[in-house]
This record gives structure tokens, C-alpha cells and sequence, in this order.
């Protein structure tokens, strides 16, 4: 062999090692899909990180799953940060994963990219789930969002705070909020008197839960209804509470995990909408003396309060069908989703997990609320677009030279020229 | 292959030192020899530049649903968006202050700390040590410890100031509109110097010391000396950092992103988080226009690049 064909063989080589470090990239994805008999042997979960627990949970899922199934489960586990964007970058490059965890899943449904609960969720199962839930992930007549959690809100208070501030019990309506706000920021300590998070992180959750409380909705009878009269009243006087100072530091700008809930667990607010993971958080602080109350009504109507589920919605893939109906199965047995909710802090979706949890105390408050929890529009596609615009915006509206009203109508137009 | 080697082992030997001698007196190898050595680099660059450069325009000329699926051709529907984009403007500013207030800054305070780290003093490795540190660490951890910094509520700074009296009420740095840049800026700046300083400091000791020696004893102040020895001696490694900070500065995500979480909207982004909001966290929530903005930001830093190369005259310094 001369040394221009042994420079050849190099160079071969190199190129099959090129080429072998590429395809191994999807070669593995590859396999779940091509089973010889039209099944598969391997399907993909892609879920949230709720905590440190999540990735846990799964795992010992996944082998429950495969002793039951001789199916491979494999599992990612993704930052909520990152979830959006891997998961879009999954469906882009036409390879998406066989479950996946998040908060939507109308826009999916809407592109055709799933199964309805007809086709992969047992009757006893569908039974089970709690029917405000199935409506949420109800689109179009057929339920595509399978319920893995709920969490709903209530108002948390910091019982120091109160004390020193004169307050015997929590306000119950919207002038005694206000007021207790007030005597709380004129203690003169430092502390807000209420921590307001209308910053880009989760805006719609702050003023959904206000504005369910003043008789309004996002749609109403089956239209959009943002700028109707009670929702403007709502961010007008969450507008004031800033105006008025009551509130920490630059309301529209302040997110909540890092900013309202890191105030208040540092005992420097004295109320906060919170929920369970909250309370547990504090639980292990240790640091704030803190009670759990329904929401202030501005109606004289029952409180209400804000609930949110998130969704394990399966794409249709060829032959995973089966796999996907027997990984629902599995989840919703008593002992699995009631598992990872328990694990996760958060609230049972079906009628099961309520029996369940109901003998725990802590919990009541929310389970009390839970069958007549407020949802978000999740079952329309153009709430998964209205969600984030409201997020990008609506911290405007309690800034010094904020309109609520024009913001509203600016976010009611974009709801209808969407929908 | 055992076999391959033994034969060829001694036919390579025995043509090797013609061969070489060859070699040197042409300088460059055959080209049908070459092809082979040249296939895995260049299916690298092909896989690693070309091809999500391709992947790239192909987005931007697509329409995509929310959920990332592509629905078909957009033509140039998603270019026209985006240059009629209510925020377009507001994005650029930014972007142009961000990028030259921090690389003037970074260069200026960098020659400042390059010329002190050329000096010999005690504890000087520490000192170098000290500035290389920050570079080692991730920008995001770096970003998450500045938020903590300059928080409103929580933030040392803030307390540290109100404390020493300097300011009556806490500055929300992340927040008010009128610090937000500022602040952004002070930390972009805090990052890029270490780069910055250690490339001038080559610069600096590249400098023949008895060019200096004899400035001096021909009796030039030492302002002198820096003015008309120092600084055109050290033009090309300010080049080489000015240009290479343009371009990482330009690019810098995860500082902006970070420091900006808080504010809705996109009044303090540049135009790469703007391209990163526009397909994952705005209401556009749009791959194609974001695909599209990032067309335009490649264009952007080129030209860029290139005038600035042109208006320092690059050939002049680097081959005169």
C-alpha cells in the first residue's frame, strides 16, 4: 500500500467516524418508532420539573412501567424554563416525544398532533377525573389534555405582621383588604402590606385569581371578555394598591418565585396569593408565622379561587397507541399519580385522589375549593398565544404612567383577531 | 490492517525523505493527496456552520403554529413582520448602546488593568488570578449573582449604600427604567475584562522593552511614551480585542436575559434575546419571525464588523 492509499484509509475512517458520532444522535429515537409488527418497544415521556422529586418519580415509573409493559419508557426531564422551546424544537424537526408534560395543549390539539382520550384513556379512568378538569382539557367536543396535577390559590398572611399591625382575622372583602394593607405598610417596618407579582412570570395567574373575585372572566359565554367592566375595575384597583404604596416595590415589574413569594417567605410582606408548594417552602424556612385564608370577595359572592392543572398530552405516532394507553393506565392508578402529586406538593385532578387527601388538614383549604375552582381558557388555542402576551403587558398597567383600561382593550383585540 | 501496516512501513521509509524534500521545496501537497486529510474538517464545518446556517433561512421563510410544527411557506411574510414590528426600534437602540458602551468601556478600563498587571509587584499572581476567576464562571451563574446583587428588596448593594448613607431610598437597579441599562451595562462590562485585560496584557509584553529604554533616555516623559510608543506599538492586540468583544458583546444572552426577567415587554432587550422572546416567550411566539431576526442579526454583526474593520484600516495594521 503507497502512501497516497494509506492517506485514503485515513481519511475513510475519519469519515465513517464522522458519520457514525452523527447518526448516533437519532438512532436511538429511531427504534421507539419501527417495531416489526407495527408496535412499538419503546416509547418517550418528555415532563416538567416540578422539583428535585420529579426526575425521581419518573424513573421508578418508568420501571413500573417496562416490568408491566416489556415496553421501554424512556424519560427527559426538563427545566419549565427550557420546556417550551425543546419541546417546540422536538415538533420542528417532525420528531416529537411520544407523552408530554406542560401547561397547554389546545394549540396541539389543534394541529392534529394528538390523541384523544377516546382512543388511549380507559373508560374508569376518564370516570375518575375531576369534571372541571375535563372541561379544561376539553378541545373541540373531545378531552386531549390529560390532568397530571392541580394546584389552587389562596390568600397567605403573615400572622406577626397582623399583630403588629392591630388586624384580628383576614379581610374577606376588597375594602378591608385594602385597608389591612395599609396598616400593615404603616407599621412602619419595611414590610409591604401586600406582595403583587404582575412581572412576566406568571401576570395572568396574579390577576386571574382578582378578577374571578370581582364576578369577571378571560371569556364569558363562550366570547372574550377581557375588557368587560369588572376586569378593568380589577386592574384598576390593583393599580391602586401600587398607587397607594401599599404594595412592595414596582408591582408590574416583580416575578413571583424570586420576587413576591421570596418577600413574603423573608417575612418583609404580610399577604401573598400562595399555594401548597408555598406553604410547604415556608413549612421548612421556618421563618414566618403564616396562615392560609380564602380569597377577599369584591362582590359579597363565596371566594373564589384560581386553579391550575397541567397536561400529559400524547402524539399520535405510528403503533405507540397501545403504549401510550397503557402508560395512562399505570399514571392514573391511586398509588402513582396520587405519588407524585403528594411528592410534588401539589393537589389531586381525580375524584380518588380528593378521598384521599381529604383527611389531610393542611390541605383542606384548597380541596375545599378545588370542584369549584376558576380555570384559565386552557381549551382554546388562542389562550396559549393571549397568556403570553398578557404576561408581556399587563405589568405595564400598574406602573406610574399605566392605563389599565387600554391595556385590556389592547388584550381583548388581540383575543378576537386570534380566535 | 496488521498486514496493511507491515507493507506499507517499509515502502514509506524508503520514499519518505525524497518525498519530504519534495514537499518543502513546493510547499504544498498534491491536490488529490490533500482531499482525504481535508474530508473530516470539512463535513464538520459543513455540519456544525453550513448546514444550521441552511436550517436557519429555511425557518425564516416558513409560517410555523405555536406548537412549532411547520404549516408551509411564509415567503418573506415573516421579514415584513418583523421590520414593521412596534418594537423593532426600541430593540436596535438598545442593542447599539449595549455594544459600544460596553466595549468602550471594557477596552478602556481593560488598558488601564493591563498596565498595572504588567507591572512587578507583590501579590501580583494573586491579583491575575483574581481577574481570570470571573472569566471561568458561567455567564448565567454570574448573571443570577448580580440579580441577587442589585435586587431591590434583598440586594447587598442597596443595603450597602443606604447604610453608608450614599442614598436615601434603595435603587430598584433591575427594575426603574432609567437603571436597567445602566445596571446591565456594569455587569456586561465586569465580565468582558478579564479577556479584554489579558489580551492587552500580551499586547503589552510583546513590546520590546529597549524601544522604551531608549524613549526614555532620550529623555521623553513617560506620558510621552505611552502616547507615541505604547499605544501604536499596542494597536494591533486593541484591535484584536475590540473586535472580538464586538462580537461576544453583540451576542451576550444569557447577562441580558437574566438581568432582565423582570420586565415585561422587550423595552430593554437587544436583538438576540428579542429573537429568542419572539419565538418562545412573546404572544408572536413565532420560529419563523425569530428565525428571521436571526438572519437579520448575523447581517447586523457583519457589517458591523466590517466597517469597523474599515474604519481602523485592518490591512494597514496587520500586514504594515
Amino acid at each position: 500500500m503507497n502512501r497516497r492509499a494509506q492517506a485514503f484509509t485515513v481519511g475513510v475512517t475519519g469519515l465513517a467516524l464522522t458519520l457514525a458520532a452523527c447518526g448516533g444522535g437519532t438512532g436511538a429515537s429511531d427504534t421507539g418508532s419501527d417495531g416489526g409488527d407495527g408496535k412499538v418497544d419503546s416509547i418517550k415521556l418528555v415532563a416538567a420539573e416540578y422539583s428535585s422529586e420529579t426526575q425521581g418519580f419518573w424513573q421508578d415509573f418508568a420501571k413500573t412501567y417496562e416490568e408491566k409493559t416489556g415496553t421501554e419508557l424512556e424519560v427527559q426531564v426538563v427545566s419549565w424554563d427550557d420546556i417550551d422551546q425543546q419541546s417546540s424544537t422536538m415538533i420542528q424537526n417532525g420528531n416529537p416525544p411520544d407523552i408530554l408534560n406542560l401547561n397547554a395543549y389546545a394549540s396541539y390539539a389543534k394541529d392534529g398532533l394528538l390523541y384523544s382520550a377516546d382512543e388511549v384513556l380507559s373508560p374508569d379512568v376518564k370516570s375518575d377525573l375531576l369534571p372541571n378538569f375535563v372541561t379544561s382539557g376539553t378541545y373541540d367536543g373531545k378531552l386531549y389534555g390529560m390532568p397530571d396535577l392541580s394546584s389552587a390559590r389562596a390568600l397567605f398572611y403573615n400572622k406577626d405582621l397582623f399583630e403588629k399591625a392591630g388586624i384580628d382575622a383576614p379581610p374577606t372583602t376588597w375594602d378591608e383588604f385594602a385597608a389591612d394593607a395599609k396598616k400593615i405598610k404603616d407599621t412602619g417596618d419595611g414590610a409591604a402590606g401586600y406582595a403583587e407579582p404582575l412581572g412576566p412570570e406568571e401576570a395572568q395567574a396574579e390577576f386571574s385569581i382578582w378578577m374571578f373575585n370581582n364576578g369577571g372572566n378571560w371569556k364569558t359565554d363562550g366570547k372574550w371578555s377581557i375588557n368587560s367592566a369588572p376586569n378593568v375595575e380589577t386592574l384598576e384597583f390593583l393599580k391602586k394598591l401600587s398607587t397607594d404604596g401599599v404594595t412592595q416595590n414596582n408591582p408590574g415589574k416583580t416575578n413571583r418565585t424570586d420576587g413576591a413569594f421570596a418577600d413574603f417567605a423573608a417575612g418583609k410582606a404580610g399577604m401573598v396569593v400562595g399555594f401548597s408548594p408555598l406553604a410547604a417552602q415556608l413549612d421548612e424556612a421556618k421563618k414566618v408565622e403564616y396562615g392560609v385564608a380564602p380569597m377577599p370577595s369584591n362582590t359579597g359572592d363565596e371566594p373564589k379561587s384560581y386553579g391550575v392543572t397541567d397536561y400529559l398530552m400524547a402524539f399520535k405516532k405510528d403503533g405507540n397507541a397501545e403504549a401510550v394507553k397503557a402508560f395512562y393506565d399505570l399514571y392514573y392508578q391511586t398509588d402513582q399519580v396520587n405519588t407524585f402529586i403528594e411528592n410534588e406538593g401539589f393537589l389531586p385532578v381525580t375524584r380518588s385522589g380528593v378521598e384521599k387527601f381529604s383527611s389531610d388538614a393542611d390541605l383542606k383549604v384548597y380541596l375545599d375549593t378545588l370542584t369549584g375552582v376558576q380555570l384559565t381558557p386552557t381549551d382554546d388555542p388562542t389562550w396559549d398565544t393571549i397568556k403570553l402576551a398578557v404576561q408581556q403587558e399587563i405589568g405595564a398597567a400598574v406602573g406610574p404612567d399605566g392605563d389599565p383600561k387600554a391595556i385590556l382593550d389592547d388584550l381583548q383585540k388581540q383575543a378576537e383577531s386570534g380566535s | 490492517m496488521t498486514d496493511q501496516l507491515e507493507k506499507a512501513g517499509p515502502v514509506t521509509t524508503g520514499t519518505g525523505p525524497r518525498r519530504r524534500s519534495k514537499r518543502t521545496e513546493t510547499g504544498y501537497a498534491s491536490g488529490l493527496s490533500a482531499i482525504p486529510w481535508l474530508i473530516v474538517p470539512v463535513l464538520l464545518i459543513a455540519g456544525v456552520v453550513v448546514y444550521p446556517a441552511i436550517a436557519l433561512v429555511q425557518a425564516s421563510l416558513s409560517e410555523y403554529s405555536i406548537t412549532g410544527l411547520r404549516k408551509g411557506s411564509a415567503g418573506f411574510g415573516n421579514y415584513t413582520d418583523i421590520l414593521s414590528h412596534d418594537d423593532l426600534w426600541t430593540v436596535l437602540a438598545n442593542t447599539g448602546i449595549w455594544v459600544v458602551v460596553v466595549v468602550a468601556l471594557t477596552i478602556l478600563i481593560g488598558l488601564g488593568l493591563a498596565q498595572f498587571m504588567a507591572k512587578d509587584f507583590y501579590g501580583r499572581t494573586v491579583m491575575r488570578w483574581a481577574i481570570i476567576i470571573p472569566w471561568a464562571a458561567s455567564l448565567v451563574i454570574t448573571a443570577r449573582l448580580f440579580t441577587l446583587i442589585l435586587d431591590y428588596e434583598h440586594g447587598v448593594l442597596n443595603q450597602l449604600l443606604v447604610t453608608l448613607h450614599l442614598i436615601g431610598e434603595p435603587i430598584d437597579f433591575l427594575g426603574d427604567d432609567t437603571w436597567v441599562m445602566p445596571a446591565m451595562i456594569g455587569v456586561g462590562v465586569f465580565v468582558s475584562l478579564p479577556f479584554t485585560a489579558y489580551v492587552l496584557l500580551a499586547g503589552l509584553n510583546a513590546i520590546p522593552a529597549d524601544i522604551v529604554e531608549a524613549a526614555r533616555v532620550d529623555g521623553a516623559s513617560p506620558r510621552k511614551i505611552y502616547w507615541h510608543i505604547t499605544l501604536p506599538l499596542l494597536r494591533p492586540a486593541l484591535l484584536v480585542a475590540s473586535v472580538l468583544n464586538l462580537i461576544y458583546v453583540f451576542n451576550s444572552f444569557p447577562l441580558i436575559y437574566t438581568l432582565n426577567d423582570r420586565n415585561p415587554g422587550f423595552s430593554h432587550d437587544t436583538s438576540i434575546t428579542y429573537s429568542y422572546k419572539l419565538a418562545f416567550k412573546a404572544a408572536e411566539r413565532s420560529v419563523g419571525m425569530s428565525a428571521a431576526m436571526g438572519v437579520l442579526n448575523v447581517l447586523l454583526i457583519l457589517v458591523v464588523v466590517l466597517v469597523y474593520l474599515r474604519i481602523i484600516r485592518w490591512r494597514e495594521v496587520t500586514q504594515g
